[in-house]
């Protein structure tokens, strides 16, 4: 099987050759960046420079999809906030001040796909597609609304009106779904195969899981019922008070850290949904070697994890051959 | 007598409770309320508001209380806290128990449990020099030798930037202060393994953790 192959057996609930490898988020390294000769902040910036990076995740480390984008600042750069350069060690980040304030009424521009570097990162789709697009498939990155909502407002207050006044997050959450599901369907139409939602502020280390239950999965089902494409759902963080709401999502995929119980997931989300994580990004793929995660991918698998996958955003700093032993262990199983 | 220490109880424990309830106008209007009445400042700071954000602080680590709740519950403890504090003698005002210098590494944007942080170590009395987010390391340094800083905190949200609180070892030493300062590390990517590693005295996990660790460290 090739890895479009074997990722659709995934999602087909077919049983693959052996178990897919790939992020939900970005893999992207400074090892990677050398061997391909493509570098930030042009990667973030160039449709050119953004493929080729991609392309690093299936030819250097032998992953299972190539992703793009590498940070979470595109729909939050066309809405309007402004964008903080990520140099050459970092990703893109959003500056104060907002652009809004808790009780006005954002709104979502007619020309949001033209804003900013989205056109880039859809031409950086279509080099990917007539690159490996037949054999590999492309995972395309947008951001959830809860995140959206807190580039718009800073996460501050917006942690604050979830506690005090949650219904005047919902003009936010509505434009930023409507910005995700905007790109989503651009990403889809440059020939994305999966679509992957990072929603990081989303996470209980951040809102209380009620709020997740009575304002985020509605905005959520709303963009993954828009979405034609399989949908992963990545939220950050130990997720076990909502990962019930998650698989409500309507999301084919949940990807999680090894800081959430997946048994627990599988328990709360039954045996359709599919469990994707493995590692954790720091105190592990960064910071120790090659048998301990190994180690760790093994016991992800015994917890019913599907695809093997960084739990979260890859450090840049991160050692080749820690990612390539996650391959290794995918290639036993 | 008996009416009048029941009295107090009553103010102690009202004080903790707004702050309990997160209810920032609450919590000032029994800040000047209690001064109408005659309750002494520091013992409405020390075993009332206090009492609350610690409280507050326990259930957040016992996750029965999320963020959220501790960001608008800090915010109406300040709130209570500057009406107080007005009332304070001069000398109590000035008392401190040690000078901190606190920011976030440069690259990180995210800084809500750092917000956090000196909210309770000036409600504790210590004074506290915030460098705000995204912070360079040089910074830092500068700052802690301006103000004879006994402890540098940073802190790091991201795997990216977590290596800057190494740096910032590298650079105290260099500065010839790390053995004047100590240091401590917090953040969503810190641990107490990490900690060690980079040679920091110590690594707050929560506002509570820290505020016990700095009173251990700093006797």
């Amino acid at each position: 099987m090739n890895a479009k192959e074997r990722v659709l057996a995934i999602l087909n609930h077919q049983k693959p050759d052996r178990m897919p490898c790939f992020g939900a988020n970005s893999t992207v390294t400074y090892d990677q960046m050398e061997n391909v000769q493509a570098f930030w902040p042009q990667a973030h910036e160039n449709g050119e420079a953004m493929a080729k990076q991609a392309l690093a995740a299936h030819q250097l480390l032998g992953f299972d999809a190539v992703r793009v984008p590498f940070c979470q600042t595109f729909e939050a750069e066309a809405l309007g906030c402004i964008l903080k350069p990520g140099g050459s060690d970092g990703i893109p980040g959003i500056d104060p001040p907002p652009p809004y304030e808790i009780g006005d009424t954002p709104v979502l521009p007619d020309d949001f796909l033209s804003r900013g570097r989205i056109p880039e990162l859809l031409k950086a789709v279509g080099i990917l597609k007539k690159e490996v697009g037949d054999t590999v498939p492309i995972v395309g990155g947008i951001i959830g609304p809860f995140t959206i909502a807190g580039a718009l407002l800073e996460t501050v207050p917006l942690l604050k009106a979830s506690f005090k006044t949650p219904e005047k997050m919902r003009p936010f959450l509505e434009v930023a779904e409507s910005a995700g599901t905007a790109l989503a369907q651009a990403l889809i139409d440059a020939g994305v195969d999966i679509i992957a939602c990072e929603d990081m502020t989303a996470s209980p280390a951040l809102i209380a899981p009620p709020t997740y239950r009575d304002f985020e999965l509605e905005y959520q089902k709303r963009q993954f019922g828009a979405i034609s494409v399989p949908r992963i759902l990545h939220i950050c963080g130990n997720v076990d008070l909502i990962v019930e709401w998650m698989g409500q999502t309507g999301a084919d995929i949940l990807s999680i850290e090894p800081k959430t119980n997946g048994k627990l997931a599988r328990e709360k989300c039954g045996s359709d949904i599919i469990l994707m994580g493995g590692v954790d990004t720091v105190t592990t793929l960064y910071l120790k070697d090659t048998v301990t995660v190994r180690d760790e991918c093994e016991k992800s698998i015994a917890d019913g994890i599907q695809i093997l996958a960084p739990g979260c955003t890859v450090a840049p700093g991160t050692p080749t051959e820690n990612l390539v032993a996650m391959v290794e262990v995918a290639k036993a199983h | 007598m008996r009416g009048e220490i029941m009295e107090k109880t009553e103010w102690l424990k009202k004080a903790a409770q707004s702050i309990l309830d997160a209810d920032e106008e609450l919590a000032k209007d029994i800040a000047q309320k209690s001064l109408e009445a005659g309750m002494d400042p520091l013992e409405m700071i020390n075993h009332g508001f206090s009492e609350g954000i610690r409280k507050m602080g326990d259930l957040f680590d016992r996750g029965e209380v999320f963020l959220p709740g501790l960001v608008v519950a800090s915010e109406a403890m300040v709130a209570a806290i500057k009406i107080l504090e007005r009332a304070l003698p001069k000398e109590e005002q000035d008392r401190k128990l040690g000078v901190i210098v606190i920011g976030t590494i440069e690259g990180d944007i995210h800084d809500i449990g750092k917000g956090i942080i000196v909210t309770m170590l000036s409600v504790h009395g210590y004074e506290v020099h915030d460098l705000g987010r995204d912070v360079p390391i040089e910074n830092f340094v500068t700052k802690a030798k301006e103000v004879n800083a006994d402890v540098v905190g940073a802190s790091a949200m991201m795997t990216t930037t977590q290596i800057g609180q190494k740096k910032l070892e590298e650079a105290l030493k260099a500065a010839g202060l790390r053995d004047k300062v100590k240091t401590m590390v917090g953040g969503a990517v810190a641990t107490d393994h990490w900690a060690k590693r980079i040679g920091a005295d110590f690594y707050g996990e929560s506002p509570q953790d820290t505020i016990e660790k700095l009173k251990e460290i700093l006797k």
